[in-house]
């Protein structure tokens, strides 16, 4: 009998807990919308001097996060020594974060992760502002907007261009960097003659390194922002253009560079890690990857100031263009205290703002007004533009169309890989690969019944 | 009586409550995944999102699409090099089982390729076959030309050999430790007493050693063939199925992750287990009319006599009763 009342009042004490628990869920959420300010109402170092709190701070850097992180913490509380800064390493961050954020109880700052499509931002995360008073001031704001609020900011973005060895294009005697596929593909026949470096590294035994190659068609090779957008409702999207731009000319300067025989002489012998060195100290001359592999380049090697970086070769109607995207956004929890919610956003206003982090990661600045990084010197002339957000009702068409056909755009990097499987053999043209993938492309319009009127 | 009968109550409450646990794993863990493997087959599906039911198309697709087919080819490479794992493993076990010296680190370091796990098998033969390294330095220091070594990876009459090489390598000491275990029960006086009947250890291993393990070299073989049919870590993580080395499953992981064809690539699952089902009730069969059954001591028109005899012993006393 005893027994029996010890349990019942065990339970009846974890019930009383549990509903007290979903009560001050409910008062944090409620306060969401009370007297927080948008972002930009705040002034960094001057506003909520008297405010206390204790914020925490997720991240998925890790390697930096006790060191470079912790930096940026103990700067800001020079400023601020009223709020504490603490910072919390994850590994594992997407799946991990997607687990802490549905409790409601994981800090105060985060990194959104992927996974939380644009619908239900609103369910975890502060509203920091209007997209329209965010998005002159802040890159890339639209990723992370749903109907006209925007709940992330980018913590910087990179462009796409390609990776370079100074001193080698020097060496060969290439002052103009090339504009044009077929420029770039003359200036690394001039690379194989006149010097000991491999023209081009494909790292194709990486497999993640061919899918780079998707990464350019869209912006880059066409300088429209809203293509990406259109690809689902264009006929033919990988069809050659008179004026070597899109899809067709990106590919062609994969197949042709291959063909010409530009690239390492075994491509399934690869290794990602030592190619970083070898670019750095001038075997490799060239590799097409994103900015954010530029640093690690540096880092890689005893010569970091003989990696550069230029635009992709691609030019349309006379502008280069670079295509850009954000990093992770940074969120703040709208179930904390709002004192910490504030203090986070003061946080995160001096981080976009004020430190030092773009600088060392060298990404883009979130600040629209402040310069590129050091490694983008060589896209002064070039336009870097961002995708615009899908037309409503249409986030995943894109998707849904780029998986029916397995053409795999930025997905699947096996068909990046056929392209130089094929031109190393010669067995196909590249004329005959665009072919089955528009036709692939057609097909799939077709069964899902996707309007083509472009 | 009241206690005999209680005691077959007990009985089955016993075999219950033992049975219930491996019972409900099999059951939550392979048939419930697998029948839900099945329904998923008949729909278009990505891993999230909506389903539609499209009968039986996934079937159709997967028998119109030339790739799927043209990829079991592959595992042919394989095959080939399962029947040479087998004979290998043999050869070693029948060294290893007459006394040698240092048989335990032998049989450790043979053994030893089991014990790593698939994907870094995968890496370290990444590294050997790669330009230049292990393998080529390797041949270099015997005389060979850099120029005169094949591409080990890229070549396509050569890269699926070398990939079906690895898992030679990988499941040899695995195939020698089972052949081993079997030989062991060999009784020993046996083959004192063919010594002495003037036999070599050919003979002995012919017609002392192969008879009394044929059930496990049977066994051995059925499961290397459809391991061979389902070959996936070395095309998958040394050349991820580029240059023709795509095997099934390669194919199938392809569409299904990359591409988000879930039901698609459960059809092929399917067709695949039906492939597999019937290879193994095919050399069953083969096995069956070409030796016996394996396990048998007696000869075969022996056993079929015997059994016949048995049956009539059943009918008999069915009818008796």
């Amino acid at each position: 009998m005893k027994k029996k009342l010890l349990s019942l009042g065990l339970v009846t004490t974890m019930v009383f807990s549990l509903a007290a628990c979903g009560g001050n869920g409910g008062s944090g959420g409620g306060g969401a919308s009370s007297d927080i300010p948008t972002i930009d109402e705040i002034t960094v170092g001057e506003d909520y001097q008297e405010l206390e709190a204790e914020i925490k701070v997720l991240t998925n850097r890790t390697d930096i996060v006790d060191t470079v992180y912790k930096g940026y913490a103990d700067e800001f509380m020079k400023l601020y020594p009223n709020i504490k800064v603490e910072y919390e390493g994850i590994t594992d961050y997407e799946e991990t974060l997607k687990l802490r954020l549905t409790t409601g109880d994981w800090g105060d700052l985060c990194f959104i992760p992927t996974s939380v499509s644009k619908s239900e931002l609103s369910t975890y995360f502060t509203k920091l502002g209007d997209f329209d008073t965010l998005d002159p001031v802040y890159q890339y704001v639209q990723e992370k907007t749903f109907e006209g609020e925007v709940y992330g900011i980018a913590n910087g973005g990179t462009a796409r261009g390609v990776i370079y060895n100074k001193k080698i294009w020097e060496e060969a005697g290439i002052t103009e960097l090339p504009t044009t596929p077929e420029e770039f593909l003359e200036d690394l026949k001039t690379i194989q003659d006149k010097t000991d470096a491999i023209p081009l590294y494909t790292n194709f035994g990486a497999g993640w390194t061919m899918g780079a190659w998707d990464d350019y068609i869209d912006l880059t090779a066409t300088g429209d922002p809203d293509f990406r957008n259109n690809m689902p409702h264009t006929k033919d999207p990988f069809a050659k253009r008179d004026d070597m731009t899109g899809p067709y000319a990106v590919y062609y300067t994969l197949y042709e560079s291959v063909a010409r025989g530009l690239i390492e002489e075994s491509p399934s012998s690869t290794d990602w890690e030592s190619s970083k060195r070898r670019l750095n100290e001038g075997e490799i001359a060239t590799m097409v990857l994103g900015s954010w592999a530029v640093e690690q380049c540096k880092e890689a090697g005893s010569t970091p100031d003989d990696v550069g970086y230029m635009p992709f070769p691609i030019t349309v109607d006379g502008t280069m263009f670079a295509g850009s995207g954000g990093n992770y956004g940074f969120g703040i929890n709208n179930q904390a205290d709002e004192d910490n919610q504030i203090a986070a956003m003061v946080y995160l206003k001096w981080l976009l703002e004020e430190s030092s982090i773009y600088t060392d990661e060298g990404s883009i600045p979130a600040l629209k007004d402040q310069p590129l990084p050091d490694a983008l010197e060589d896209f002064t002339d070039t336009e870097i533009i961002s995708n615009n957000a899908a037309p409503e009702g249409e986030d995943d068409l894109f998707d849904e169309v780029n998986d029916e056909s397995e053409v795999g755009i930025n997905k699947d990097d096996f068909p990046d890989g056929e392209i130089l499987e094929y031109a190393l053999k010669g067995e196909k043209t590249l004329d005959e690969i665009m072919d089955e993938w528009n036709q692939k492309w057609s097909d799939a319009q077709e069964s899902l019944g996707v309007e083509v009127n472009r | 009586m009241e206690n005999v009968k209680s005691r077959a109550k007990e009985k089955w409450l016993v075999i219950v409550v033992f049975m219930f646990v491996p019972l409900l794993l099999l059951l939550v863990f392979t048939y419930v995944p697998f029948f839900k493997m099945v329904e998923f087959s008949l729909y278009k599906m990505k891993y999230i999102g909506p389903r539609t039911f499209v009968g039986l198309k996934n079937y159709a697709d997967v028998f119109s699409r030339g790739e799927c087919f043209r990829s079991l080819f592959v595992s042919v490479y394989y095959m080939a090099g399962a029947i040479i794992q087998l004979g290998l493993a043999l050869f070693l076990a029948t060294m290893l089982v007459f006394r040698t010296k240092g048989s335990g680190i032998f049989k450790g370091a043979m053994f030893f390729p089991y014990l790593i796990c698939g994907i870094a098998i995968g890496f370290i033969f990444k590294f050997f076959y790669a330009r230049g390294f292990v393998l080529d330095s390797f041949l270099q220091m015997l005389g060979i030309k850099l120029e005169d070594i094949p591409l080990w990876l890229e070549e396509e009459n050569i890269n699926n050999i070398s990939l079906a090489a690895t898992s030679v390598w990988r499941y040899t000491g695995q195939n020698m430790i089972l052949f081993l275990g079997a030989m062991m029960s060999v009784d020993t006086d046996l083959y004192e007493a063919s010594d002495l009947d003037g036999a070599n250890k050919w003979h002995q291993f012919r017609y002392i050693i192969l008879p009394s393990i044929k059930s496990i070299v049977v066994l051995n073989l059925i499961l290397s063939i459809s391991g061979s049919l389902s070959a996936f870590e070395p095309p998958y993580v040394i050349t991820n199925g580029a240059w023709g080395t795509g095997t099934y499953f390669v194919i199938m992981n392809r569409l299904a992750h990359e591409n988000q064809k879930v039901g698609l690539a459960c059809a092929m699952a399917i067709v695949l287990l039906a492939i597999i089902v019937a290879c193994t009730v095919a050399q069953n069969l083969f096995f069956k009319y070409a030796f016996d059954d394996g396990t048998a001591d007696e000869s075969k028109a022996a056993a079929r006599k015997r059994k016949k005899a048995e049956k009539e012993a059943k009918k008999a006393a069915k009818g008796g009763r």
